[in-house]
């Protein structure tokens, strides 16, 4: 390498620069809010998401701040949101809590955002809280299933939307009691907190399993770890196998099976169960893998255009985001933004954090939405969905309720009971624009 | 600052001025500022360790993001599960990469070129992904390591609304310069001298009676020991210590703002740190203002940071520093 003799003035002058630069970059970020609460204005309410739109775990999930962005517009266009529109800024994170860290402050202190809404990613909310709890920034609706978000105490300003992992696991095993009483049950499982909420969740509803097969995130792409799987299975000859890991690997599951000629009945968790996610990881044949397969959604199908909350969807989706195709990514999207343009509502004219935040303690429950499972929120629960139905998988990797209905479990995080009620949903708001 | 004629003292001297001014600053602008002071003085440690390793010994490393994630987990594990004080908690971790370091730097002294580079690559790329396999390393949630808000003797000395980030602030530039200090006095002993002897010709370093595995060896180590201090550091500033956040991509960025820094260049890896930091926020104000698609606005930091990189190594092969001055010789 080059070494340079300097003068002592070059070197000086280095020093300054360097100081002046790192001063520079400590100078005020922009002027003070001429408004009295953050991200709200006359005319605008402004929000932030952060999420994967680059990286390993962008596929799927990126769709969802723009199905976000498109209901939003949506909206909008309609008249907005108590004469105020809807601005969504949002940040990508490349599923990586430093970054997803770095974001948030750029959204809470340069953009001033009002809320966060939709954030994706356990350890990237993990990452903000303390942040986030400090400032007192409501964070609505936020895309994990891990169950500690739950703790109201612990996340004061934080609301969760998907039902946690352990209630899914809760579930599924009351299912397999209902269904497959005295069949041989298997599970393959990503080995982390998502696989252990799940483990937790089935040792709650006593299911018993002939052979557990973990597996390291990522792992799913060595086909040695996939043929392993397979022999593991082949060996001990479940009658019902659940998959409870990401798309990627339910991919390579049901195509190992496939090759080795091995068949079960396979039951898939909510987060690896998406058709069109399937088929963007593991290319287009790979939907017809799930042929057979069973599901659990809380969602209604993205294909049942006979659902009203769909075909609106459908319309949005369409029109304002233009060349995104149609599943459940998007369908979580606007089924969120949905929640959160009622939250605003519900929060009145004289918007501010603490007002949003105690109109969905008291009015969240009643919000309408595409979710078959009720809304748990509360005073005391900041914990959304809470139940799941089956369906399972036609030829083309559409999901279709077993029966032909809607039939809904519910249950908690804890060691409540599972219960098998009819869903009941409130009806969809004309042209689904929210009138609460 | 490198001058040689500066005794440690006077060197202490100059960067205790220039922390007293950042620290005073600090209570001027808002948290965001602040939180990127931080980062741009945890940036600096990183570089100062990658500008040690290559510019000073010669020898490459793309895989600092994993000894940065060692001094991290160290810290956070000390913290959280020993219940240590943050001071004891970051130096425990430092430690932790001081010793891993000295262990990669025995293999890594029998390396050179492309091989080491690979296989510090290797590091990289394996070593985060290890805590998911180890229930005391937290898995994917991985570790809390908030270290809660500034003492009340702090407090004090620092105004009404010291916050978190103003803590961090403090805590890291304070921690930066001291590692300036200890780096650029070391550079000066004849460690510096000898270091860089062999990186220039060690057939002539040996003959002249200098021991250049030796030197390697310690070169790795103490580099290893400022990567890990940056990765304590880097856990505290997040708050919780993730496999997530030591990604590849972060030993390319420490190693990206050394190139920029001009890589033998230790007071440029503030400049190089400051640009590290500086990027996203330029790019997004580039995306907004250029009103480009989305997918143009979420790869346009990974856009500029390949650019400048390429530029830099093209026009100013010695980093983005001034002109050297016309002065008397």
């Amino acid at each position: 390498m080059l070494v340079h003799r300097r003068t002592k003035r070059g070197k000086l002058a280095i020093t300054f620069v360097a100081t002046a630069a790192l001063a520079i970059s400590a100078l005020p970020a922009h002027a003070v809010n001429a408004y009295k609460v953050d991200g709200v204005s006359a005319t605008t309410i402004t929000l932030g998401i952060t999420s994967p739109l680059t990286g390993a775990a962008a596929p799927g999930y990126n769709k969802v701040p723009y199905a976000m962005q498109a209901y939003f517009n949506y909206v909008n266009d309609n008249g907005g949101v108590n004469g105020r529109k809807i601005k969504l800024i949002i940040k990508d994170d490349a599923y990586n809590p430093v970054l997803a860290k770095s974001v948030t402050n750029d959204l809470v202190l340069q953009s001033k955002v009002f809320a966060l809404v939709g954030s994706l990613g356990t350890a990237e909310n993990e990452a903000t809280t303390r942040f986030i709890n400090d400032h007192n920034v409501p964070r609505l609706f936020i895309n994990t299933g891990y169950s500690g978000f739950a703790d109201a105490t612990k996340y004061p300003t934080t609301y969760t939307v998907l039902p946690s992992y352990v209630m899914e696991a809760k579930i599924m095993g009351q299912y397999i009691k209902d269904n497959f009483a005295g069949k041989s049950v298997a599970i393959i499982y990503q080995d982390d907190d998502f696989g252990a909420d799940a483990l937790k969740g089935f040792a709650v509803a006593g299911t018993k399993f002939i052979a557990k097969i973990p597996y390291a995130s990522g792992s799913q792409a060595d086909p040695t770890v996939v043929g392993k799987w397979i022999s593991g299975l082949a060996q001990a000859k479940p009658d019902v196998t659940i998959m409870f890991g990401v798309s990627s690997a339910t991919a390579a599951a049901l195509g190992g099976a496939y090759k080795a000629g091995f068949k079960t009945q396979w039951i898939l968790g909510s987060v690896g169960g998406d058709g069109t996610t399937i088929a963007t990881v593991a290319g287009p044949t790979a939907v017809g893998l799930l042929y057979g397969a069973i599901g659990a959604s809380f969602l209604p199908a993205p294909t049942d255009t006979s659902d009203p909350y769909i075909a609106q969807f459908q319309a949005i989706n369409t029109k304002y985001n233009a060349g995104a195709s149609f599943d459940n990514n998007v369908l979580q999207g606007m089924n969120t933004a949905m929640l959160t343009v009622e939250a605003l509502r519900a929060a009145g004219t004289n918007l501010t954090r603490a007002s949003l935040l105690k109109a969905i303690a008291k009015s969240g429950s009643t919000f309408a939405s595409a979710g078959f499972a009720p809304l748990g929120y509360s005073a005391s629960s900041h914990v959304g969905y809470n139940g799941y139905w089956f369906g399972s998988y036609g030829p083309t990797g559409a999901i279709k309720p077993i029966g032909g209905t809607y039939t809904l479990y519910t249950t908690d995080s804890g060691s409540g009971a599972v219960t098998q009620t009819v869903s009941k949903r409130p009806a969809m708001p004309a042209k689904g624009l929210p009138n609460n | 600052m490198l001058n040689r004629r500066l005794t440690p003292l006077s060197r202490a001297g100059i960067l205790a001025f220039i922390g007293f001014v950042l620290l005073i600053l600090s209570r001027f602008v808002g948290e965001l500022r602040n939180y990127q002071g931080a980062q741009v003085a945890v940036y600096v440690i990183a570089i100062s360790s990658i500008t040690l390793l290559t510019g000073y010994s010669g020898q490459i490393s793309l895989g600092h993001g994993a000894v940065m994630a060692i001094g991290g987990y160290g810290a956070a594990l000390s913290f959280s599960l020993w219940n240590f004080p943050f001071e004891l908690a970051i130096l425990f971790g430092a430690a932790v990469g001081t010793l891993s370091g000295f262990i990669l730097g025995v293999a890594a002294a029998r390396l050179s070129g492309p091989y080491l580079a690979g296989t510090t690559l290797a590091l990289a790329v394996g070593l985060p992904t290890i805590a998911d396999q180890f229930k005391v390393l937290g898995g994917e949630q991985g570790l809390s390591f908030d270290i809660g808000d500034a003492p009340t003797w702090v407090r004090k000395i620092g105004g009404a609304d010291f916050t978190q980030y103003k803590w961090f602030f403090w805590i890291c530039i304070i921690v930066a310069l001291l590692s300036l200090w200890a780096i650029t006095n070391l550079l000066h002993s004849n460690y510096g001298r000898n270091w860089r002897a062999a990186r220039n010709n060690a057939v002539a370093a040996s003959l002249a009676g200098i021991n250049v595995a030796r030197g390697k060896v310690l070169a790795f180590t103490v580099s290893s020991a400022l990567a890990s201090l940056a990765g304590a550091l880097f856990g505290l500033l997040l708050g919780i210590v993730t496999p997530t956040a030591f990604p590849l991509s972060l030993s390319f960025a420490i190693v990206t703002g050394a190139v920029l820094a001009g890589v033998s260049n230790l007071a440029g890896s503030i400049v190089g740190a400051v640009v590290l930091v500086a990027i996203p926020e330029v790019s997004g104000a580039l995306a907004t203002h250029l009103g480009g698609s989305q997918k143009v606005t979420a790869n346009l930091p990974g856009l500029v940071t390949s650019l400048l990189l390429i530029l830099v190594v093209l026009f100013m092969p010695n980093g983005l520093r001034i002109k050297k001055f016309k002065g008397k010789k």
